[in-house]
């Protein structure tokens, strides 16, 4: 689908019911909530929670 | 911190977020929820630049209003230390 600039509308793909072997998948964002307190997501580096995952030395934090 | 600087904290901060906000929408052009966050913080963050200019100096050649003396002319430079 495209908009009115010709340009392809980015949607979300139909997750394929199984995954094919050798391929990578990175789920589609939803929107869930902001960082009300902007000054801390600065500090985070970034206003989704769900997308803050500072690394604890050993593994990331999912 | 002043309260010069704390407005230039602020003014780094609101733009954060919008970058973020507009990295989001990028893949999700029709999501209406973080188009009226994106609205509300980019409302803000013009307001910030505008009494900034007004209070201190402006900071962009857009936003340099001058009256009788050439604003933008003499607000300090970058390298000046001004940044913080």
């Amino acid at each position: 689908m495209k908009n009115e600039y010709g340009r392809e509308i980015p949607r979300p793909h139909p997750v394929p019911d199984e995954f094919a072997l050798a391929m990578a998948y990175v789920p589609w964002q939803k929107f869930e909530k902001l960082y009300d307190d902007l000054d801390k997501a600065y500090q985070y580096g970034t206003i989704f929670p769900e997308l803050n995952k500072p690394f604890t030395g050993r593994r990331c934090v999912s | 911190m002043n309260q010069k600087e704390q407005m230039l904290r602020d003014i780094g901060i609101v733009s954060f977020a919008l970058v973020d906000l507009a990295l989001y929408l990028d893949t999700h052009p029709n999501d209406c929820k973080a188009m009226e966050y994106f609205n509300h913080y980019n409302r803000i963050y013009h307001q910030l630049v505008k009494d900034f200019s007004q209070n201190y100096y402006p900071l962009m050649l857009t936003g340099a209003e001058s009256g009788k003396e050439w604003r933008w002319g003499a607000a300090p430079l970058p390298w000046e230390g001004v940044c913080g």
